[in-house]
């Protein structure tokens, strides 16, 4: 009889000393308090198991388990662990960014050609003060301002934590700010538009006692901006010797070389992919 | 000295296994031996295998990616898995040099110096990642990608296990060019839900 009565005691306390259950929020936001519910009871080890984070504690199950904010800084899966005398159980939970508060921000590239379609490349990546991405879809400003001309601002709404965009660039040279800004955070940028190729090269000659020399107009681009000094130019000659070509970086705007011609030839003027005028120079028109 | 010498090398007629016996004894110690052996080489070559990869880039915007950068992403973001489940659970910091950087391997230094100090670690039995790259910026430096991992996660302490869980837990990655290799910069799990 005594041992019976022993047996069903031991079935019973095994029934009731089932593994301790664990409920967590099934959502807590990054740096938030919070408590993890527990069933059971006596003493068991706490465990948390974060993307970045591992906490071990004493508990007393069937109370409240309080995590400081301090334990889930960082957002994704965690994984709550108690483990007591009848073993261990588990209960997972996400922990997920907190407002946008901080803006990690790319532009592409730092020098651009003046009115060149989409060169101009913006990418935001929005994170919480924990600098967790920010996944739920926020609305990013980015607001240019060109040296000449009035600012303007391109809204763009995050997906997944990034937002990105494409713009030309303006047609006046000169550095362009370019501010990010989600909620009170703002990242400028400054990115420098310089003149694209020269546009209507054009050059003139004069003679000298043994030589010819040649000289461009002030070299721009087809929107007036002055194409910049050290900027090759190529000037070639053909006279009854052969050809002749000389390279001479853009000084003050323009161009200069000299050529030691005696006789008559035909010059040109090249910059890059852009041809100029050709002249001839030695009494032939 | 002469019993000595028959005793460790008894003639022939005090042997007691025949020959042939013998030979069957020699054989199957020498197969169990090398089946030890190839159990192990097996190990070996498990733990420093490469999890399985596979990326799918048909959705991916706004610049297209080159075949080459597609295999170097996906064998990049398997050397990082490898160095992941070894540097967590090895408690080695240093394994995370070769293919973190930024947020992620902050976060995982983090996690290693916590593991040491509570005795807890975590291990990893990989079975595979399908790899979904969405954005890939204009300039081409930052890719971002959903990683579906199928795999065994274990949260030991010291030598218990007090978790074993084998699930497909999603990841929402972010890797970024460097001189030779990409890197992962940021690694977080999202729910199953996320994405959809």
């Amino acid at each position: 009889m005594r041992t019976i009565t022993h047996l069903m005691l031991s079935v019973l306390l095994a029934a009731m000393a089932s593994a301790a259950d664990l409920r967590p929020p099934a959502q807590v936001t990054a740096g938030s308090a919070f408590s993890i519910s527990s069933s059971g009871s006596g003493d068991a080890t706490f465990y948390l198991v974060g993307p970045s984070h591992v906490l071990k504690r004493q508990v007393k199950l069937g109370q409240a388990i309080a995590v400081d904010g301090d334990h889930v800084q960082t957002s994704g899966r965690y994984l709550a662990i108690a483990c007591g005398s009848d073993g261990c159980s588990s209960a997972p939970f996400y922990v997920v960014a907190g407002e946008p508060d901080r803006l990690s921000f790319l532009l592409h590239p730092s020098r651009v050609p003046v009115s060149r379609g989409d060169a101009i490349n913006a990418t935001a990546f929005v994170f919480d003060k924990f600098r967790n991405l920010v996944l739920k879809p926020v609305t990013v400003d980015f607001r240019i301002t060109p040296k000449t001309g009035a600012p303007f601002t391109k809204t763009v709404k995050s997906d997944r934590g990034v937002a990105w965009m494409k713009m030309a660039s303006t047609p006046k040279e000169g550095p362009v700010k370019v501010i990010a800004t989600v909620a009170s955070a703002a990242e400028p940028r400054i990115i420098q538009q310089v003149a694209s190729d020269a546009c209507n090269l054009r050059i003139r000659a004069s003679r000298t006692a043994k030589s010819v020399l040649i000289e461009t107009d002030p070299v721009r681009d087809c929107s007036g901006n002055a194409v910049p000094d050290g900027t090759i130019v190529s000037f070639t000659a053909i006279d009854s010797n052969g050809k002749t070509t000389v390279d001479a970086p853009i000084k003050k705007g323009v161009a200069r070389a000299e050529l030691p011609l005696t006789g008559g030839a035909r010059i040109s003027v090249a910059s890059g992919v852009v041809i100029g005028n050709e002249i001839t120079v030695g009494g032939r028109s | 000295m002469r019993n000595h010498f028959v005793s460790l090398f008894p003639s022939h007629a005090e042997r007691g296994p025949s020959p042939s016996r013998r030979r069957v004894v020699f054989l199957t110690v020498l197969l169990l031996l090398a089946g030890l052996c190839s159990l192990g080489v097996i190990r070996v070559v498990h733990a420093d295998s490469l999890p399985q990869v596979h990326l799918n880039a048909d959705s991916i915007g706004p610049r297209p990616i080159e075949e080459l950068t597609g295999h170097n992403v996906t064998r990049d973001y398997a050397n990082a898995w490898r160095d992941l489940a070894q540097a967590l659970e090895k408690d080695q910091p240093d394994l995370l040099n070769a293919y973190f950087t930024g947020f992620a391997k902050d976060a995982l230094l983090k996690k290693i110096s916590e593991q040491k100090k509570t005795g807890v670690h975590t291990r990893y039995v990989d079975h595979g990642h399908q790899l979904k790259a969405f954005f890939y910026a204009p300039d081409g430096g930052e890719m971002q990608l959903l990683d579906k991992a199928q795999m065994e996660e274990q949260i030991l302490d010291g030598d218990k296990v007090i978790h074993r869980e084998n699930s497909t837990q999603q990841y929402l990655v972010l890797m970024t060019p460097g001189a030779d290799r990409w890197f992962v910069r940021s690694l977080e799990p999202v729910p199953a839900s996320f994405g959809q």
